[in-house]
């Protein structure tokens, strides 16, 4: 599993590709800056809205993760590369887990600094509120990256699927139809938030804490498995 | 390797893509040595090869290795090295850490040893520490070939093992296979170039439109194509009057004088005809300065199932 | 006594294989050309390849020709309960409205289709393929541009014709309704070809910049959709002419400015955007340096390519 989780890091976290994260993972901390500097503060919901909701969870969050982890298999199938690995005597799961791994480790940390300095400055010094967005955003993070990386197995247009998943149904239709945002990872991330800190994001989700963690769960588990399962059975180039 | 000595059994499988079919029912086994796979473009080979392979489903049949399913049975790739034909390499990995990331992966303990070897029969030491992204294909394939050999297997599956390489690489090559060949491993060859084939293979399977068309050693097969006659060129000091009295001989179809006073003659039964024909001339006071069968070749046995299949 | 030094043969032999060699018309660089537009049209639509190069573009045009029968329908509806006229009282949103709605989803086609024109093509090394005919680099990117500027404009123009059969339908007086309503026509014909020049234009040059499709389209989604929050949330809290002008950084409103100034109408979207207040000059001005530069990089990039 290491081979293939420092292989994998070789290929995901190249300099450009990581200049690019930061500055992507700087825009809400600057946005929120900005936001405290004007003379009339927002209010916190507003901020919630726009700021984690809207830009961190909705667009910077699943855009970063997408472009580090659909490309994790997605770049081998193109380049015909995956079949050094499904040629080694080992379990399919030993090669779908470390490609995760690996796409969480280099996408999660800009995410996690992002939301840990935007919810600093936002809610001025409260750790619990801080450490509640952060633990959201990083549970965002592994539920975005399985999906996107099943997504990776599925196509080569797994970047197109991925895309008109988040301005599509993130975006739009979770935002208008209140059903969307049960089957939604932005509300779930709030959500989560939320029921780390039951202070913030009141009213705002409409799934509970509760059954966010399931559902996170279950979603984990169930586009691991998918994974595992395509890898499995399809044709590799 | 099961009681009938095969290590590879193929057994009615069949490849299709939605109305295509790719392989159509084809059954063999393959015991060690080297078994030649060839066939004209779009034959199928890939497609059989990488189902021997388990990289791609069968759709009816099934493939089995050491008495083992080959799909979905990754501990069973420790005994086997495939080479795809695609330039599977990481440009930004230097050629030794390509080499050890495959040891690795397939279980190889000592490592470096291990890859030492593999790059040494390569003959790649000098450039082990270069990005493969610099390298030139030759090197690539070479380097892959490094990486196939790495784990030492029993069974070796390499599809156009030989693309990109120079004359030196393919002796080298050549060799190598045929020392791999007499230690008693099993090696599958797919290659388009059947000087080579015709050298190093004991058996050759041959895939024609997805059909099994021979398999077997190629004399063998061209003995079996009896409504071929063979080809054989005749010089000698009075082509034409031995003409005339080699068209006489039962063993003859044929014959026909070429414009360089050769004769060529058209034999179905070679065998009479070796024994006829040095009769005929001292008989008929003629010198045989030369006699040579033409399609006694792969190339020539190739050719006639092409187009007999196509 | 050593053995005489080889010669070379002093005769040869040519063997007739059946090579015939082509006798037929050799077309020059015209022919070329189109032939690369086509090309770059069945890469677009997909055409010529398997089911699953056709789902995304040919979903993209019907998603958006949807959104245009879903704006006749509700039109329709609100006329027919409503009562003639109560549609245009309800002041819905019309063809001027549709290209502020469908942009993210132009844009989005755009990021998702543009880059299989040029990535793999130089992912691949088949641009050298079409160096070597008489076809330049600047043929090759011109003919591409203008094949995926063609797809844009149905992908632009169908849901408009569509709202404006469904509304010239859902009128009691479908004839008086198109002899009042005759002058949307050009107008939205126009706004559709500023929308697709510039998705089309930005496009193809973020392709130009990476072999990997993946990448372009990221970075176009990217480019567009935290452009619009950024700007919005900054410019809001700026304010006065800086924070007019970082409104203008708003990508998915430069050609819906555009489209605002033919209909003579600001749009849903853009009716809060404080770069309308920099005037009409000032936004076309910018929508022509936000097309035109875009398209001088890209031919830079192609002209000077050799086989």
């Amino acid at each position: 599993m290491g081979a293939v989780y420092f292989l994998t890091l070789r290929q995901l976290g190249s300099r450009p590709r990581l200049l690019v994260l930061a500055m992507l993972s700087a825009i809400p901390v600057f946005m929120v800056l900005m936001m405290l500097r004007g003379n009339t503060a927002p209010s916190v919901s507003s901020f919630e809205n726009f700021i984690l909701a809207g830009v961190l969870t909705g667009s910077i969050m699943p855009l970063m993760v997408l472009a580090i982890t659909a490309p994790a298999f997605a770049n081998e199938l193109e380049d015909r590369t995956l079949a050094n690995l499904t040629l080694a005597p080992i379990a399919r799961s030993r090669i779908v887990v470390p490609k995760l791994l690996a796409a969480v480790t280099v996408s999660a940390p800009f995410v996690a600094v992002s939301a840990f300095l935007t919810g600093e400055f936002a809610y001025l010094g409260d750790l619990r509120a801080t450490l509640a967005v952060t633990g959201g955003a990083i549970i965002g993070v592994a539920l975005y990256a399985v999906v996107f990386l099943f997504f990776g197995l599925l196509s080569t247009q797994a970047i197109g699927l991925g895309l008109l998943y988040i301005v599509i149904w993130e975006g739009f239709l979770a935002g208008f139809v209140s059903g969307v945002r049960l089957l939604s990872i932005r509300y779930y991330a709030t959500a989560l938030m939320h029921g780390l800190d039951p202070r913030r994001f009141a009213g705002e989700d409409q799934v509970g804490f509760g059954m966010a963690l399931g559902v996170t769960v279950v979603v984990f588990g169930g586009f691991l498995y998918l994974a595992i399962r395509r890898l499995r059975r399809m044709d590799v180039p | 390797m099961t009681e009938d000595g095969a290590v590879i059994k193929v057994e009615g499988v069949s490849r299709w893509f939605g109305s295509v079919v790719a392989v159509s029912d084809v059954s063999f086994d393959i015991g060690p040595g080297i078994t030649g796979l060839l066939g004209p473009n779009g034959a199928g080979k890939t497609t059989l090869l990488r189902m021997m392979t388990g990289l791609a489903a069968v759709s009816a049949g099934t493939v089995t290795m050491f008495g083992q399913p080959v799909r979905h049975n990754p501990p069973l790739y420790r005994r086997i090295g495939v080479m795809s034909e695609h330039e599977t390499v990481y440009g930004f990995m230097k050629g030794r850490e390509f080499v050890r990331m495959l040891a690795r992966l397939r279980g190889v303990t000592d490592l470096e040893p291990a890859v030492d070897r593999a790059i040494e029969l390569v003959d790649l030491a000098d450039a082990q520490h270069r990005p493969m992204g610099t390298y030139s294909r030759g090197m690539r394939q070479r380097m892959r070939l490094a990486g196939t050999l790495v784990h030492d297997p029993e069974v070796l599956i390499l599809d156009e093992p030989l693309n990109g390489a120079d004359p030196r690489q393919r002796v080298h090559f050549k060799e190598l296979l045929l020392q791999l060949a007499l230690a008693g491993r099993t090696i599958v060859l797919s290659s388009h170039i059947l000087e080579e084939v015709e050298e190093l293979a004991d058996t050759v399977l041959l895939i024609v439109n997805g059909k099994l068309a021979a398999s077997g050693g190629f004399r063998a097969i061209r003995a079996a194509l009896n409504q071929r006659p063979y080809h054989v060129r005749i010089l000698c000091d009075a082509p034409r009057r031995l003409a005339a009295a080699v068209v006489g001989l039962e063993s003859v179809d044929a014959v026909h004088a070429d414009p360089d006073g050769a004769i060529i003659v058209l034999s179905r039964n070679v065998l009479d005809l070796q024994v006829e024909l040095p009769r005929l001339a001292k008989a008929q006071q003629i010198r045989l300065r030369r006699v040579e069968p033409l399609d006694d070749s792969l190339e020539s046995v190739f050719g006639y199932l092409v187009e007999g299949g196509g | 006594m050593s053995a005489p030094a080889p010669t070379r043969a002093t005769t040869g032999t040519v063997f007739d294989i059946g090579y015939q060699p082509y006798t037929g018309a050799r077309e020059g660089r015209g022919s070329g050309r189109r032939a690369v537009f086509k090309d770059g049209l069945r890469i677009s639509l997909g055409l010529g390849r398997g089911p699953r190069a056709k789902v995304l573009p040919w979903f993209f045009i019907a998603l958006l020709a949807s959104i245009g029968l879903v704006m006749a329908l509700v039109a329709g509806a609100v006329e027919r309960l409503g009562g003639p006229g109560s549609a245009a009282e309800a002041n819905l949103p019309s063809h001027s409205d549709f290209y502020g709605i469908a942009s993210i989803i132009l844009f989005l086609f755009a990021a998702v289709v543009a880059p299989e024109l040029l990535c793999r093509d130089r992912r691949e090394g088949t641009i050298s393929l079409y160096l070597v005919r008489p076809v330049t680099g600047s043929d090759y990117v011109l003919a591409r541009w203008l094949a995926f500027l063609a797809v844009m404009l149905v992908a632009a123009w169908l849901p408009q014709f569509i709202l404006l059969l469904g509304l010239a339908a859902g009128d009691p007086s479908p004839t008086t309704y198109m002899a009042a309503h005759w002058l949307d026509i050009p107008k939205f014909l126009l706004a559709g070809i500023a929308m697709a020049v510039y998705a089309t234009t930005l496009a193809l040059l973020a392709s130009s910049f990476t072999t990997r499709r993946a990448y372009a389209s990221v970075f176009l989604v990217g480019l567009f959709v935290i452009t619009a929050p950024f700007t919005i949330g900054l410019a809001s809290e700026i304010g006065g002419k800086a924070g007019q002008w970082i409104s203008m950084f708003n990508l998915t409103n430069i050609p819906v400015h555009v489209n605002d100034l033919i209909f003579g109408k600001v749009s849903e979207i853009t009716s809060e955007a404080p770069a309308r207040e920099l005037g009409g000059t000032v936004l076309v001005a910018w929508y022509f340096a936000w097309t035109i530069v875009p398209m001088v990089v890209l031919w830079g990039r192609y002209r000077r390519l050799t086989p």
